[in-house]
């Protein structure tokens, strides 16, 4: 489970150029809840999620994780908890590793590390199991280098790495807005098989109003640091596209009316 | 003929006592390795950490200390300094090169403050080359000794570097924002990757101090470099693609890189252009690829080459 409890941040405060990231920002996920985030550029999506994943610190307000009060808790005791796939590919590998020591790290995200031997062949035969059903071939390439990888293929890597141990938390950051249609597709449909495999609470950022309409069982929709919409239930599954355009574009004629 | 016959006798007579002593510079080299390869940490704590692990050595040698505890009081001493510079880059965010010429600086009056004077002697006290059957004094003897310990470092931190924690502080070098999404622990793997680096370093100089039997607060002189134009070499010859390679890499190129210096020597190269030579050497490397690109259009964002 997820709560967020008025939440508010402010960039360069008493400055000429502050900014408001977050404005009392409130939002709940229930236990395998799947929520897609969308919004305008500047409308808080990153910073919701940088507050949630500990990269930036709360002026006030509340974030709780699976039970727990996270927010003075820092990024890689929060990874306990929470796992992220970023928009950019190069940024949840560790590229000059192989792709079995970078599914080693993500599998030991939540567990205590030990002077062990790392790849051990339990742990390769399962990381070549999870990477098979990607069917990218991957886990015939267990000692490759990640930085040899496509963007897609890194991107499939990372979406298997966050979704193994079953987070308490999935947070996904345009994750396939770097991507060709295609592998897009393939890794859209690998998320989806994994959220509802593993019942994973998940929060989704996303640009893509189709994906919005067609993924996930909630629509929150975002502006100025606050949630301004959100659709859940029944009528999120009758929600059309348009739909969606017809909430941006309320916003944008009263934007063109103030200015 | 004659000429060279003369220039390669000398350099093959050489060869047992420039093994010896680049076997012991070799622990220098992995200190330098360790940070800028392993961590993405380009460290130069090495140049004070080196006399300071001497310097130690030197004291507790003097005052009558067994030659191993003054090698592990060394090691101790070294973390320290190492433990300290990887402090000051993470928590007052200064950058690691100017953090490493910080603690340097600071070394060198804390070294005098270790000695008391600017160099001392010790011959004559027992050292660690004397529990070889070989005659003590002779090359075989340290050869024995420094190998063996260079075969021991190298098995362990290979070992280590495949365990589970091993692994993880590689993640911190390759990508320190990813490692810290999968829960480790930034700080601790630096300031500890860091701190054995220089560990390393200190044992090399308490070796050596061992072993040519005075302590003095320049011997760290230029060591740095010398260190880095061996990693270089080391790399070349053993390339860098994966963990075992990239580990051998300070030990063999500490071994072909002061051979290499000693055959200049036999070569009649005046000893203090050396210095310069390998200065002019490390540059090459560095400057290598950016040669290799040519003349075409510049990059668009230069990077920095560390």
């Amino acid at each position: 489970m997820l709560e967020i409890r008025a939440a508010t941040k402010t960039f360069y405060k008493g400055m000429p150029d502050e900014k408001v990231a977050l404005n009392g920002l409130d939002l709940t996920l229930v236990d395998g809840q799947f929520g897609i985030v969308i919004g305008s550029n500047g409308a808080g999506k990153s910073s919701m999620l940088n507050a949630i994943s500990g990269a930036m610190a709360l002026d006030s307000g509340k974030i709780v994780i699976g039970g727990a009060d996270v927010t003075a808790v820092p990024v890689h005791k929060r990874a306990m908890r929470l796992a992220r796939v970023f928009q950019d590919p190069m940024k949840g590998t560790a590229a000059s590793m192989t792709v079995a020591e970078n599914m080693l790290l993500a599998d030991l995200r939540s567990k205590s590390r030990r002077l062990r031997k790392g790849l051990n062949a339990t742990r390769l035969a399962d990381y070549r199991e999870r990477l098979a059903i990607l069917g990218l071939g991957l886990e015939n390439r267990l000692d490759t280098r990640v930085e040899l990888l496509s963007g897609g293929q890194r991107q499939s890597l990372s979406l298997i790495m966050a979704v193994g141990g079953k987070p308490d938390l999935l947070l996904l950051d345009e994750h396939t807005a770097a991507l060709d249609p295609r592998t897009a597709d393939i890794v859209m449909k690998a998320t989806v098989k994994a959220v509802e495999t593993l019942k994973l609470t998940t929060l989704m950022v996303t640009h893509n109003m189709q994906h919005a309409v067609d993924f996930g069982d909630s629509v929150i929709m975002l502006d100025a640091g606050k949630v301004r919409l959100r659709i859940d239930g029944d009528e999120k599954k009758k929600i059309t596209v348009p739909d969606l355009i017809d909430h941006f574009a309320v916003k944008s004629d009263r934007m063109l009316l103030a200015g | 003929m004659d000429a060279l016959q003369a220039i390669l006798s000398s350099f093959l007579t050489l060869i047992p006592v420039t093994l010896a002593q680049s076997l012991i510079l070799a622990f220098v080299v992995l200190g330098i390795m360790i940070p800028f390869r392993m961590l993405s940490f380009p460290d130069l704590t090495s140049e004070g950490a080196f006399p300071l692990g001497g310097c130690v050595c030197g004291v507790l040698l003097a005052a009558g200390v067994g030659p191993l505890p003054a090698i592990l009081a060394a090691i101790v001493v070294g973390f320290a300094a190492g433990f300290c510079t990887a402090y000051i880059h993470l928590r007052f965010r200064i950058h690691t090169l100017l953090a490493g010429i910080l603690m340097t600086t600071m070394l060198y009056s804390i070294n005098l403050r270790i000695m008391g004077k600017s160099n001392l002697s010790v011959f004559g006290t027992p050292a660690v080359f004397d529990w070889t059957p070989f005659p003590a004094g002779f090359p075989a003897a340290k050869i024995a000794v420094a190998g063996l310990l260079v075969i021991v470092v190298f098995l362990g931190l290979y070992a280590y570097f495949n365990t589970e924690r091993g692994t993880a502080v590689r993640a911190v070098g390759a990508n320190p924002d990813m490692a810290e999404a999968q829960g480790i622990n930034v700080w601790r793997a630096t300031v500890g990757g860091v701190g054995a680096a220089s560990a390393f370093s200190a044992l090399s100089g308490a070796l050596m101090v061992q072993s040519q039997g005075f302590a003095d607060v320049n011997m760290g002189l230029g060591i740095l470099i010398n260190g880095l134009a061996a990693l270089m070499i080391g790399e070349a010859i053993t390339g860098k693609q994966t963990v075992l390679r990239q580990l051998l890499a300070p030990f063999v190129g500490a071994v072909a890189y002061y051979q290499l210096v000693s055959l200049c020597l036999a070569a009649g190269m005046p000893p203090p252009d050396l210095k310069l030579a390998t200065g002019l050497f490390v540059l090459a490397m560095l400057a290598l690829p950016s040669l290799k690109r040519g003349r075409g259009p510049r990059l668009a964002k230069e990077t920095m080459r560390e």
